[in-house]
């Protein structure tokens, strides 16, 4: 992917297409076509229908969304809800699985409730000495 | 003998000398010159298993049995380090890279660009995750991203924010991702009798230790210990599926009451960085003259 000025605005679209997805899959639990997407979105936005095909297309070889045949359309699904893909993330960021430490950087790298009382004992030499 | 001399130094330097540097804690406060000693100890151990099967190819001009054997054994060491170095490089690249790849591509449409107020000026390009546990990280890479949860903006006041994000930063431009997953390449490399795990868990140790310091000159020492004691007070229930317990945190908390190193210490360990790198060139040189 080249570093273009369109790649944070695809970015954006993305987002804003997930959201989307995410707000109608309680009234649309068939998933939504590329027209309603696109009839669902404010008008002030002006995206043109093959913007919203292309952007989808990403979504789901992203396999973010799950796609299906309806006539000669596709209907959108999100691959998960909300809740259950932040969940996904959050847990690559907590879990000591494999190479979460390697995958990421942290700021903390962990903390047992075991090691709270040694980091308040730390933490009070520091404002001794630093405060 | 000069590669029997270089297998026995690849192997002190991978199985010994981890052991005996992770012991001197004290250096901890110098982490870059730190750093600098790792890498100079683990670049010399694969270099000297490298030119073990050279250094032992001169033996081809006069070919007696007791010879072949060294030779034998010198390009056997020289091939299984060479061979788990590209395998291990390749498997922990390949993987890493996708898992980074999956992570950014659901941070990007989970999580909000959020302009966030850093010191004077406003931090752009900062990810916010809607959840409630405190976590701040950043995904390294050509396109990387710094991400933090709505649970970490409201815990930390703004000099402690600060702090994170400074400490965050530095890991992106330093490429300290780079170096850990050298580390853990050379970790999965070295076979299994000489591996220590004491350098890999060193190194992020340093690498901490060192991204805090940007923290410290973006805050204060102060500042950086009460966020690491937020955030570790917000994930603690979480942590007993996760990492921690190793007593990484409360070691870099001590790091930031601790006076800095004196210059020359720290001209020292440069010193014995550059010397431990040259003693498997030198014996190289030598079985060639
Ligand atoms: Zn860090």
């Amino acid at each position: 992917m080249p570093h273009t000025s369109s790649a944070p605005r695809l970015g954006d679209l993305e987002r804003t297409l997930m959201e989307q997805l995410w707000d109608s899959a309680a009234h649309r639990p068939d998933g939504a076509s590329v027209r309603e997407v696109l009839e669902a979105l404010p008008a002030e936005r002006g995206l043109a229908y093959t913007t919203v095909m292309t952007v989808l297309d990403r979504l789901s070889k992203k396999g973010l969304v799950t796609r299906e045949r309806d006539g000669r359309a596709w209907r959108y699904t999100p691959a998960g809800t909300r809740e259950s893909l932040t969940a996904e993330t959050m847990r690559a960021t907590l879990d000591d699985a494999s190479d979460r430490r390697a995958t990421l950087l942290h700021f903390l790298d962990g903390a047992t409730p075991e090691e709270l009382d040694d980091l308040r004992a730390a933490l009070s030499e520091v404002e001794q000495r630093r405060g | 003998m000069l590669a029997l001399l270089l297998v026995l130094l690849a192997a002190v330097l991978a199985g010994v000398a981890p052991r005996l540097m992770a012991r001197l804690v004290s250096f901890r406060r110098a982490p870059r010159a730190a750093l600098v000693a790792w890498q100079a100890v683990s670049l010399a151990a694969v270099l000297a298993a490298l030119s073990a099967a050279p250094a032992a190819l001169s033996y081809l001009t006069e070919l007696q049995t007791g010879r072949w054997v060294v030779l034998g054994l010198a390009a056997a060491v020289t091939l299984l380090v060479l061979g788990r170095l590209l395998l291990s490089g390749h498997r922990i690249g390949t993987r890493l890279r996708a898992a980074r790849t999956r992570h950014r591509e659901l941070v990007d449409v989970l999580a909000t660009p959020e302009p966030v107020t850093q010191g004077e000026r406003r931090a752009d390009g900062i990810r916010v995750l809607d959840h409630a546990t405190p976590t701040a990280y950043c995904l390294p890479g050509r396109r990387s991203r710094v991400v933090l949860t709505q649970g970490a903006l409201a815990a930390l006041p703004s000099d402690q924010l600060d702090a994170v994000l400074a400490h965050e930063r530095a890991h992106l431009r330093g490429r300290h991702d780079l170096l850990i997953e050298y580390f853990t390449v050379l970790h999965h490399s070295v076979p299994g009798p000489v591996r220590s795990p004491e350098a890999l868990r060193e190194v992020r140790l340093l690498v901490e230790a060192l991204a805090d310091r940007a923290a410290v000159r973006a805050s204060s020492p102060l500042a950086t210990a009460r966020a690491l004691m937020a955030l570790a007070q917000g994930q603690a229930p979480l942590a007993t599926l996760g990492a921690g317990g190793d007593g990484t945190t409360a070691a870099r908390m001590r790091l930031l009451a601790a006076d800095p190193m004196p210059p020359v210490v720290v001209a020292g360990m440069y010193a014995y960085a550059g010397a431990v790198l040259v003693l498997p060139l030198a014996l190289l040189w030598l079985a060639w003259r």
